[in-house]
């Protein structure tokens, strides 16, 4: 069968079809083909993204073939943007690619509006005046950028997005929404006509945890003056109870409901990242807000009305031990408290989109039941503009990091970083580039890198002896390994920001390759 | 800017690696890219559809060829002048052996399954050859360096076999839909499509009564009165009809479930419509036979309905035998096989409806049973830029630099890349040093064949294993032994071990070697009279022999990629509460699913998040986390 997702079939599993949707429809702009910029690409080429735009002014010369996997003999004195585009456009066919010749820094001066057309710009081995241009621009237009740089064996990725909202988090680990201590009406009609002191020892052994807890919850309470175990002591002691209740010693629903006994204990309500959310100026809608703030509104609004002060049922339940009966039968009750609870929230969202002028069905229902299922889960991510940090770093996190052992080589390195575009600027080579001088190119970036430091407000702080002969050692190599670990997390924190699933990452990621302690900095 | 010293190191170095798929592209790539000159490459595997997404040396033309060679040759059109020597072979053969391996200055693993790793891990250690292996799910990745005595050994942590489940939950009391992609892979399509001489319990009864089927040979073979349609609804009636009706005359098993419900072929399709199903003729090409497409069936990703599924079931059923009638009897399921994912998919949902468990689409049955782990080239290529950057300082003796690097799907504590020092060897691990096994076993009644298919190969992990009682053999595996010896020993497989002519008791020690791998073990044999069915279905128990606990079953198919993992939220840690479980649940695939693990030292930095050990692999098999909180904790992190 000529199933055309069948070479997707693996990411589809990462990010659903609605993931591989953004993705062809993205357009992405690569500034420099280089290492790191063709690895990046190539990344997100095999993924699918829709469309590519290659803008690199140089030819290959005899140092590419070296490493750059994507020229050979046959493109030496080509336009190297033209020949990494054909690697590229033979890699995937669905993708539309296509190449400028010319430079980045070229376009980034005379044509800012060349930008506007992209979903996304990822602009590799700028140097540091380039970086700032591009940000303003970016921001100007609202298109999303992502910084890559290798050097030597370092190297730094760094997004630059002025908002990024995510409804789609996919966190590592989340306590599920059972609402145990909570329960709703149906849950707790449910738990109340099983009896816990059934004689049939087959029946006994498949109640389900939920219903064990519910109930056992509710009998702690009328003991205990209606409050749940808060002390160390009372939590072992609820946990002796379910002990006690046990018909025999190896009733796996009664070992579950002890081990998911914290459950039990979890705080009702919502937590402090959501509040964090709703008390964002942006929940306070107008005409120009976006879905996400819509939806927040008329999350903010349920929580203080229907909620109770909870979010919208998720609705699944985990897997536990249960007589099928009683296991489907949970499982309609959650659903039906989810789906009810959903029902609210549109309703709110139709509302709330009619008073701001909108159509009320210009939000599909598919996000907002999306977003009622990750109402626990929303984050906001914002990145403050290139300039900003370069001028005005945060000082107190720049002196957190210089003395503190796990970060002053990562931050060393990002100053470094800062420190070896000066000194191009100065003396028209990175420190190193060619052979001889070498010390010469040693005092001089660390002179660089102290009047840095000293504009930057960090007097007195220095950087190692070890950390600049290093740097100048690298001689602003572009080294294959490093770049392809520079494109990967670049091309892998793209797929973050198209697909809006997952986190992306704060701050600016710099690459150790030495130890591969590789530090995510934030400086401001 | 790399040293000379460095650079010659590289130039000079012999590299073997093993797999040629994700992460063998990318490393295959790196490699040439940072001067290396002399690069072998082991990899068994033909190139399919799925890999194209991140294996970037593939073309679409290049499907069904070999991935060592088509990975050479894209390589050398980039770097022709250096020596990639290719291998289209199963690392495991005999000529990959000790002295082969000794060849090499480092081995760079790439591999998919535990199996291998395992075996390569041995022959690193026989050959004292240093070893970096890798894995990737999803965004998760790690490379480990391990140096005989300096490291530990691949096989030194715990590693979590794949789930298994009780033999009468598959047969007789399904619960979760993966219980019936079970029956429906390993049972009935094995039992179709299999090798005949197969043990096979399809047939099982429900519990002691019921038939013996002793004419099920003759159930599961096409009449020769009857044509492909009838054969076809003749099987399904009996495994969906017949077979659930015997199961449904033992009510003592149905007295605390939901009885299954019969499901006979006329009820759900009418005769017309199956007859519908002619047009096939319009796709010949062997390759590409499928029922979806004869059925114009579009989506993977939507649930059939039951009359779907049957008319998908019948179909499949008929094109293997009309179209692939040769390789009947010889088939095993492979999760890139469209029809097979058919046919099971079809099969799994059909006896779903029957037990009242929720039906699934094409695209998560395939997840489940081809246990597919998911995989995207970015994370790819981190890992493989790490694992070059390793296989430097390996080349240049670095050894305090070595590290265990792990690749973060959410930045934890400002990291995305976690390094780790590596871990001293442990001390009783039975492959690294030598540590005695012990084995709980019930001498007088299981047979040495039991001992050799379930302990020797199946946990030891060995391929041609000689298993000696004292000076005398018991048994032996090998290319050039004499017929009489052969026969001794296939005579001894049928042998209760107290029976055997060195009798093993109580108290025994056997040394179970295995000559390939040079790698040797004893077992010291304790009887025991019982055993529990359900939570040992060994019939035995080896002790000393590091495996992670059973995984929980937690069948929670998610849809697309959506990773629900239920566990405390950070601010839910609080210091009095240090033996919280964790349950993590990851989709797609059933082994990796519902483990527990202790969370043991939640210090005052609440994010604080240790890496998981992912023993994972680049593609498809066995996904197996193993979730090893504890020992990272107890040692130092970098």
């Amino acid at each position: 069968m000529a199933e055309p997702k069948t070479k997707y079939d693996r990411q589809l599993r990462i990010w659903g079809e609605q993931g591989q949707a953004a993705l062809e429809k993205a357009s992405i702009c690569l500034l420099n083909c280089g290492p790191t910029g063709s690895e990046t690409l190539k990344n997100l080429v095999l993924g699918g993204v829709g469309s590519i735009t290659i803008v690199d002014g140089s030819k290959v010369e005899f140092g590419d073939l070296g490493n750059n996997f994507m020229v050979d003999d046959s493109s030496l004195g080509h336009s190297k943007a033209k020949c990494v585009c054909s690697f590229l456009q033979e890699l995937n066919d669905a993708v539309k690619a296509k190449f400028i010749e010319e430079s980045p820094e070229a376009l980034i001066d005379t044509n800012p509006s060349f930008f506007s057309q992209f979903t996304l710009v990822v602009a590799t081995q700028l140097v540091e005046d380039s970086m700032v241009k591009l940000d303003r621009i970016c921001r100007q237009e609202n298109v999303m950028l992502i910084f890559a740089r290798s050097y030597g064996l370092t190297g730094l990725v760094r997004i630059s997005v002025k908002e990024h909202t995510v409804i789609e988090s996919k966190p590592d680990h989340f306590l599920d929404d059972l609402r145990l201590n909570n329960p709703w009406p149906e849950l707790r009609g449910f738990a109340e006509a099983i009896d816990l002191n059934v004689q049939d020892p087959v029946a006994h052994k498949h109640i389900p945890y939920v219903v064990i807890l519910v109930k056992m919850v509710d009998e702690w309470k009328t003991s205990h003056g209606g409050t749940l175990p808060s002390t160390r002591e009372e939590k072992r002691e609820f946990k002796e109870l379910l002990k006690s209740r046990m018909a025999a010693m190896d009733e796996e629903n009664y070992k579950e409901a002890i081990d998911a006994s914290f459950k039990v204990f979890a705080p009702q309500g919502i937590s402090s990242d959501l509040q964090q959310i709703l008390n964002d100026s942006c929940a306070d809608i107008g005409t120009g807000s976006s879905d996400f703030w819509v939806m927040v509104a008329a999350l903010k609004e349920f929580i203080a009305n229907e909620g109770g002060g909870e979010v919208p049922l998720e609705g699944s339940i985990p897997d536990m031990t249960s007589s099928t009966e009683h296991y489907v039968n949970l499982q309609r009750i959650y659903q039906a408290k989810s789906e009810a609870d959903y029902l609210v929230i549109e309703e709110r969202v139709r509302n709330i989109l009619k008073k701001i002028g909108r159509d009320p069905h210009s939000i599909p229902k598919a996000t907002i039941k999306s977003f009622c299922k990750n109402a626990r889960k929303l984050k906001v991510c914002r990145y403050c503009p290139i300039e900003d940090e370069y001028n005005n770093p945060s000082l107190a996190e720049l002196q957190k990091y210089l003395t503190d052992e796990d970060y002053s080589i990562a931050v060393g390195f990002y100053i470094l970083l800062r420190a070896v575009d000066r000194y191009a600027a100065n003396f028209n080579h990175f420190p190193g580039q060619f052979d001889g001088g070498l010390d010469e190119d040693i005092s001089r970036l660390k002179t660089t890198a102290l009047s840095l430091l000293n504009d930057l407000g960090c007097t007195g702080l220095t950087l190692t002896e070890d950390l600049i002969n290093e740097m100048c050692r690298f001689g602003a190599a572009e080294l294959h390994a490093v770049a392809s670990v520079i494109g990967g997390i670049a091309s892998q924190e793209v797929i973050k920001l198209i697909t809006k699933q997952f986190v992306p990452m704060s701050g600016t990621f710099v690459f150790n390759a030495i130890d591969h302690k590789s530090q995510l900095l934030t400086l401001y | 800017m790399a040293s000379e010293e460095q650079l010659s190191a590289i130039k000079r170095a012999k590299v073997l690696m093993v797999g040629a798929g994700g992460i063998g592209c990318e490393l295959l790539k790196t490699l040439a890219l940072s001067g290396f000159q002399d690069i072998h490459i082991i990899d068994m595997d033909t190139i399919e559809v799925s890999n194209l997404n991140r294996q970037f040396l593939f073309r679409q033309y290049h499907v069904g060829q070999s991935k060592a060679k088509v990975a050479r040759d894209a390589v050398l059109r980039f770097k022709p002048n250096i020596s990639i020597t290719p291998y289209h072979a199963n690392v495991k053969e005999s000529r990959f052996n000790v002295d082969f391996f000794k060849e090499f200055d480092v081995v760079l693993n790439g591999l998919d399954n535990l199996d291998a790793r395992r075996h390569v891990n041995r022959l690193c250690l026989a050959a004292d050859v240093p070893l970096v292996e890798s894995g990737t799910t999803g965004f998760l990745g790690q490379v480990t360096v391990h140096l005989k005595g300096k490291t530990e050994c691949y096989e030194c942590q715990p590693k979590p076999a794949p789930k298994t489940y009780p033999v009468c939950t598959i047969t007789s009391t399904p619960s979760k839909f993966v219980h019936c992609i079970v029956w429906a892979k390993d049972l009935l399509f094995a039992k179709l499509f299999g090798d005949k001489n197969q043990e096979n319990d399809l047939n099982v009864r429900s519990s002691d009564t019921g038939n013996p089927s002793e004419h099920s040979e003759d159930l599961f073979e096409c009449r020769k009165d009857e044509d492909i349609e009838q054969y076809g609804r003749r099987v399904y009636d009996h495994v969906f009809g017949h077979n659930i009706e015997v199961a449904l005359s033992n009510e003592e098993t149905w007295k605390n479930r939901n009885k299954p419900r019969p499901i006979y072929c006329k009820d759900v399709l009418h005769l017309k419509m199956t007859k519908e199903n002619g047009d096939t003729e319009k796709d010949c090409a062997t390759g590409d036979v499928s029922a979806m497409s004869s059925l114009s069936l579009k989506n993977p990703q939507d649930v059939w309905s039951l009359a779907e599924n049957s008319r998908v079931f019948l179909e499949a059923l008929r094109l293997f035998f009309s179209k692939r009638g040769k390789e009947i009897g010889n088939l095993t399921f492979d999760k890139d096989d469209q029809l097979a994912v058919e046919f099971v998919t079809a099969a799994a949902n059909i006896r779903a409806s029957s037990f009242g468990i929720p039906l699934h689409s094409l695209f998560e049955a395939k997840g489940i049973a081809g246990n597919i782990v998911h995989a995207v080239a970015t994370t790819n290529a981190i890992i493989g830029g790490l694992i070059v950057i390793e296989a430097i300082k390996v080349l240049k003796k670095d050894n305090n630099s070595y590290r265990m690097t792990y690749c973060l799907e959410h930045p934890s504590r400002k990291l995305l890349l976690m390094p780790v020092e590596p871990y001293e060897p442990n001390k009783s691990c039975y492959v690294c040093s030598e540590t005695p096994l012990s084995l709980e076993v019930n001498t007088r009644h299981s047979k040495l064949r039991d001992f050799v298919e379930k302990i020797v190969k199946g946990k030891l992990g060995m391929n041609f294993p000689v298993i000696m009682q004292g000076a005398s053999i018991l048994y032996e595996v090998g290319e050039d032994l004499e017929d009489d010896m052969v026969a001794i020993y296939a005579a001894n497989l049928e042998k209760a071990l107290s029976e055997l002519p060195s009798p093993v008791t109580s108290g025994t020690v056997l040394t179970v070697e295995d000559l390939q791998q040079e790698f040797s073990c004893s077992v010291n044999i304790k009887h025991r009279e019982e055993f529990e069915e359900e939570k040992e279905p060994d019939g035995m128990v080896l002790s000393g022999w590091v495996e992670a606990p059973a995984d929980k079953d937690n069948n929670k198919p998610n849809g697309n990629g959506e990773s629900t993992s239920n566990a405390l939220p950070s601010e839910e840690i609080q210091e009095d509460e240090k033996d919280v479980e964790i349950q993590e649940t990851s989709e797609g695939t059933e082994n990796v699913t519902g483990k527990k693990r202790k969370l043991s030292e939640v210090d005052e930095s609440r994010n604080q998040k240790k890496p998981e050990k992912l023993d994972i692999d680049d593609e498809d098999d066995e996904l197996v986390i193993s979730d090893d909180w504890e020992s990272l904790t107890k040692k130092k992190r970098v």
